[in-house]
């Protein structure tokens, strides 16, 4: 399974010291092909971030950037001297990290499930069927589910007859069970979708590790542990790392749609709470300092994986 | 909760109009103006009639942009890039429009002189319409797209806020009269210990609250209508007191026995605590399966459950508005009058206003004032005579088949201008002059229409209590506060103490219904402690508006 | 002793594809039952919808939502404006990205540090809603105007790294030889790296045209005023939005019928599901094939 390890023939490496300006006019092919990227997301992911000055302004659509006032910290004291706020950065991590660990072992189990089919036409058909749910809008699943989980619902009547409960479980109105029903919500939803990646990825494994694994008397578990897993290592941790710094993104669909006030203690994300109290009642300048701060996490959270995946020598984002 | 409550009277008045052609004038150079809408909508046809003869006779066309997602997000890019239509319809936010300078003041071009017609419309409620813009010069910026009616006030049903109750329940009961929240509550509770299950073995829900969302109104809202008020939104005014007295009604102790009484109901199993995390399409679904027996909600809200039932004939399922007002014993023995019909209220600020981009302001106005006259409203309204309608002994009449036209949407594409009157000054009401005086404008309100389309089960329901309406169950609409109604007043400055106090009550009082009957008072004290800072905050900011309100209108007038 | 391991592993063998295969199939059934039930909603009659409850088949069968829906010929329009758009910014996103990606795999590239953080740090950074509003609309003046749909959506750094990851998992000899035979990176790339690239270039077409049929948000931003660019997801967005409002404002039942015509939010709701969803079933098949199937990396390996 050990794969060529890169040798940096020609390259860099060896000539570090020749100096900057003459080692990219080497690279001037790289530097044509990159460049223009480069200038699209200057001009359009950065130029636009003027927009922050905002954060510090109470921002007026009508007197625009220049006319608006500027209120120095003050959006962020509002945000900050909030409960609710404060409450709903908790219940952003905590769906984010349910959502991520109860979807990327999803992900990878039936990624490896299917990869162990030897059957075509099954292994095609059962990764059709399985992704479909992802075209479905969120208002219908959660309809489904919630008809799903109701008081007199199928999962209760389940637990009924095995005798587990005696009584039904209000599932859709006790705040404990939310975060996990958002996370199995999103599981069954996704699972088949997020597995593509992962199956995209063992395609890069060479085959004749596994017949010179097979022919070694390697069982099942040990060629997936020795050959699948390894081949997708590199997808699961780049993956990880971005999705570590989404931590912040919950989404707000979901968490809208099931909702309902007898849980918003645990349901409230920072996206609903910014939808709630800055776009919709024209704070935009609390908006972009909710936005701002989420983006500065991120960055900390992406920063700080990435550092440790170096750490463990494993692929690394930047 | 403002937006909602002009949702609604924008719903409980859109109704189809439809025909004529006429005058000429010299023909203008033709343009097309871009229109938005703030809400959603269909494109009219390429070969709409109405829209044809607005173009041969004022040479303009419109091209239409509906609403898709959230308006308020919507609007507020349209502020920040000043990328304004020519007419710009803002539906419920509009006065986001005003406030940021994107429309203009029509009094340039609307006065007595100018424009006869316009002016003749707006006159009898100016003093509501025309406000002060901040150096004090009288401002216009929307003629209000509906609620300016000539006539008596028609009220076929009631479309606002009202208790239900399914017509079998009362059929049960010998067609009582229930007045008070003890005779309701206790029919339900004999009703459904009678009757556990529907005739297919399902069994009956008594009482169901839907709180979802903006919808938690059904929640809300009642107390101030079992207090004797009509819609105020979230506060109730004391229209007697002089200074109309105002504040949330929540928090007060008056509210108490409403949700206590909720809180018997639900122990005795006549409320289930899935409704409070049903979703509107559960809502509706439990509606339509005609075993819910009764709720508070606005008739438009669950308009599509109505049509559910009556579409597969259980008509018995069906509901009847009630005006439930607090049994004396709840208010230290005061007999309450019930009102929950309201004198009938311009929409102010709703409808088309004119866009600073607009280059042609006084065109579109003149525009409208040719369509005041009464050629214009009839074809807007009726079509075109012989085509449409037909005009029999001075009545307006259609035939079944004209008559389902109006209400198909297709048919309408084609041949209605909705996407531009519905949103533009038109006539209500009745017909004052000539030789069609005493017909409605609306087709949806000509008496041979109404009451030609009501079923038998209907007539006989109503016949058992010697009514001729559903609106008799509650009484006459009362006249308008000089206010208006409270939900229209802008709250921005205190909207986020508002939010608070939405979320307070959104979170308490499904506890409040379900705690065990001991706790209740400890929990309902809870409940005061903790709302009060933004239930004042709120009320008071209501309290100066509503006076201010009425000062400016009782001082125009 | 030995003669028993081999019998276990037999015995193995057997055992885990038919539980495999199981576990699939249940896989498919819970995946599935969303699915068809938005089917069978879509299919059932509007108004007795309303009463829910309806399992894997509909109810009362009636086509009066498609009818409603496909009778436009507005829709027509849209899905052509949906289509080629999502064509011309899937081909778009492929060669700009794998291009970039490749870039940012070659560890010799002196800017490739500077270039993947600049890079990265657009998928967590975002300057808000009015901002990005005013660069495209004020700015660039692209409101109402088809590249509106191309432009600001034809490079994702999202799948830049996929493709990037998967490069690097290539064995970097094949980069090596052929620039010791004298191929430059643009060659390289073209020649050897892209043509192996097939199974995640499927994976990321996959992302982006899904993300591009779907998407609605950019015309209710910038093409609202302008009906001949709507696209098929904005169109279908509205009749949604329409039936619903209609359902609410119609007064009498007899109104409701006529506005509604036996459809009613929640069967158009699901109509619309399946009618934004088929043509991604139809294509779907073509990239599944690259990347279900491995690719016989061997060959190219020497």
């Amino acid at each position: 399974m050990s794969r060529i390890t890169a040798t940096n023939g020609a390259g860099a490496g060896t000539q570090n010291k020749k100096g900057f300006w003459s080692q990219l006019s080497r690279q001037r092919q790289l530097v044509i092909m990159s460049v223009p990227m480069l200038i699209y997301v200057l001009i359009f992911n950065y130029s636009p971030m003027w927009g922050w000055i905002t954060a510090f302004q109470d921002y007026k659509p009508k007197s625009g950037i220049m006319g608006s006032k500027f209120v120095g910290l003050k959006n962020f004291q509002w945000l900050f001297g909030r409960d609710d706020f404060l409450n709903s950065v908790r219940n952003t991590l905590a769906m984010s990290v349910i959502n991520l660990v109860l979807g990327t072992v999803a992900a990878i189990v039936l990624a490896i499930l299917l990869n162990e089919v030897m059957h075509t036409f099954f292994k095609r058909t059962v990764q059709t069927v399985t992704y479909l749910p992802h075209f479905l809008s969120m208002v219908i699943v959660v309809g489904m589910a919630q008809n799903i989980f109701a008081s007199n619902g199928p999962i209760n009547s389940l637990l009924m007859n095995l005798h587990i409960i005696k009584e039904p479980l209000f599932f859709l109105g006790e705040s404990k069970y939310f975060w996990w029903l958002v996370g199995i919500i999103n599981v069954w939803k996704e699972v088949g979708w997020n597995t593509i990646i992962y199956i995209a990825a063992m395609t890069s494994i060479d085959p004749s590790l596994y017949e010179a694994a097979a022919i070694d008397g390697a069982g099942r578990f040990n060629r997936i542990r020795y050959i699948t897993l390894p081949g997708i290592k590199s997808t699961f941790v780049i993956l990880l790392i971005m999705n570590i710094g989404h931590l912040m993104e919950a989404g707000f669909e979901i968490q809208y749609l099931l909702g309902s006030s007898l849980v918003i203690d645990r349901s409230q994300t920072i996206d609903i709470f910014v939808l709630k109290y800055g776009i919709s009642k024209q704070q935009y300048g609390v908006a972009t300092a909710a936005g701002m701060f989420k983006s500065i996490v991120a960055i900390i959270l992406l920063f700080a994986a990435n550092t440790i995946a170096k750490k463990l020598n494993e692929s690394t984002l930047i | 909760m403002k937006r909602l409550l002009a949702a609604t009277l924008a719903f409980a008045m859109a109704v189809s109009p439809a025909v004529p052609a006429m005058a000429e004038e010299a023909a203008q150079e033709p343009i097309t103006l871009t229109v938005f809408r703030g809400d959603p909508g269909d494109q009219p046809a390429e070969d709409n009639k109405i829209y044809q003869k607005i173009k041969d006779e004022f040479g303009i066309s419109f091209e239409f942009e509906f609403l898709a997602g959230d308006l308020d997000e919507k609007l507020g890019m349209m502020i920040a890039g000043e990328d304004y239509p020519d007419l710009f319809d803002g539906g419920n936010s509009a006065d986001l429009l005003i406030q940021n300078g994107a429309l203009i003041n029509l009094l340039d071009y609307v006065s007595p002189e100018k424009t006869p017609r316009l002016w003749a419309h707006i006159e009898p409620q100016k003093a509501r319409l025309i406000s002060k813009d901040e150096d004090g010069n009288d401002v216009l910026y929307i003629i209000p797209n509906y609620g300016l009616a000539d006539g008596e006030q028609i009220v076929n049903q009631v479309n606002g806020p009202a208790f239900f109750i399914q017509k079998q329940v009362l059929e049960w009961g010998g067609y009582p009269e229930i007045h008070t929240l003890n005779e309701y509550f206790d029919l339900l509770d004999r009703f459904i210990e009678a009757n556990p299950t529907d005739e297919n073995g399902t069994p009956y829900t008594g009482f169901d609250i839907l709180c979802e969302d903006w919808r938690h109104f059904c929640l809300i809202n009642p107390v101030q209508h079992l207090m004797g008020r009509p819609n105020d939104g979230e506060v109730l005014v004391d229209v007697n007191s002089g200074d109309f007295h105002t504040e949330t009604f929540i928090d007060k102790p008056y509210a108490k026995p409403y949700y206590k009484k909720l809180n018997e109901e639900f122990h005795k199993g006549l409320i289930s605590k899935d409704t409070f995390v049903m979703n509107y399409d559960q809502y509706i679904a439990a509606l339509s399966s005609g075993t819910v027996l009764g709720m508070f909600d606005q008739t438009w809200d669950f308009n599509t459950a109505t049509f559910a039932l009556q579409d597969a004939k259980m008509y018995k399922n069906t509901y009847v508005a009630l005006g439930l007002v607090y049994d004396p014993e709840y208010v230290d023995g005061q007999e309450i009058e019930e009102h929950y019909v309201n004198g009938s209220l311009p929409n102010v600020n709703r409808g088309f206003g004119i866009s600073v981009n607009c280059e042609c302001p006084e065109r579109i106005v003149n525009m409208w004032e040719e369509m005041m006259s009464d050629e214009w409203q009839l074809l807007f309204n009726w079509g075109v005579e012989g085509e449409d309608y037909s005009v029999e002994d001075g009545r307006l009449v259609m035939t079944e088949e004209q008559y389902e036209n109006t209400l198909n949407n297709n048919w309408k594409l084609h041949n209605k201008a909705e996407a531009f009157t519905q949103s533009s000054p038109k006539k209500q009401g009745y017909i004052l002059d000539g030789d069609l005086a005493g017909n409605c404008w609306e087709v949806g309100n000509q008496p041979e229409i109404v009451f030609g389309q009501m079923n038998e089960y209907d007539k006989d329901f109503l016949a058992h209590y010697g009514y001729q309406k559903f609106a008799d169950f509650v009484n006459p609409p009362i006249e308008l506060a000089p206010y208006g109604e409270a939900w229209q007043i802008d709250y921005t400055p205190v909207d986020v103490a508002h939010q608070d106090f939405l979320d307070i009550q959104d979170k308490y009082l499904p506890e409040l219904i379900m705690c065990e009957p001991d706790q209740f008072d400890a929990l309902w004290d809870e409940f005061v402690e903790e709302i009060t800072p933004s239930a004042t905050e709120f009320g008071d900011f209501m309290w100066e508006a509503v006076k201010a309100e009425a000062a400016k209108v009782l001082k125009n007038e | 002793m030995k003669a028993a391991q081999k019998k276990r592993k037999a015995h193995h063998d057997r055992v885990f594809p038919t539980v495999n295969a199981i576990f699939l199939i249940l896989l498919m059934f819970i995946t599935l039952y969303p699915v068809l039930n938005t089917v069978a909603y879509s299919f059932n009659d509007g108004t007795d919808a309303l009463r829910g409850n309806i399992g894997l088949w509909p109810r009362v069968f009636s086509l009066e939502s498609y009818k409603s829906i496909l009778s436009d010929k507005a829709v027509y329009q849209a899905a052509w404006i949906s289509a080629s758009k999502t064509v011309l910014i899937t081909l778009l996103n492929l060669f700009w990205t794998s291009m970039l990606a490749y870039c940012l795999s070659r560890k010799e590239y002196v800017l490739r540090k500077f270039i993947t953080v600049l890079m990265v740090l657009t998928m967590y950074v975002n300057a808000g809603m009015i901002p990005n509003y005013l660069l495209i609309s004020r700015t660039l003046k692209l409101s109402n105007n088809y590249l509106v749909y191309i432009i600001p959506t034809m490079f994702s750094c999202f799948n830049m790294i996929v493709i990037r990851t998967y490069i690097s998992n290539l064995p970097e000899a094949l980069v090596e030889s052929a620039k010791i035979d004298g191929a430059g990176d643009i060659r390289v790339f073209w020649q050897i790296i892209f043509p192996l690239c097939k199974p995640v270039l499927a994976t990321v077409a996959l992302f982006v045209a899904v993300g591009s049929w779907n998407s609605w948000f950019d015309t209710y931003l910038y093409c609202g005023g302008k009906k001949e660019l709507y696209s098929l997801q904005y169109l279908l967005k509205m009749k949604l939005a329409t039936t619903q409002a209609s359902a609410n404002a119609a007064k009498t039942t007899a109104e409701a019928l006529q506005t509604l015509g036996q459809t009613t939010p929640i069967t158009i709701r699901c109509a619309i599901t399946v009618i934004a969803t088929v043509p991604i079933l139809i294509v779907y098949p073509f990239l599944q094939k690259y990347f279900v199937t491995g690719i016989a990396l061997g060959s190219v390996k020497e």
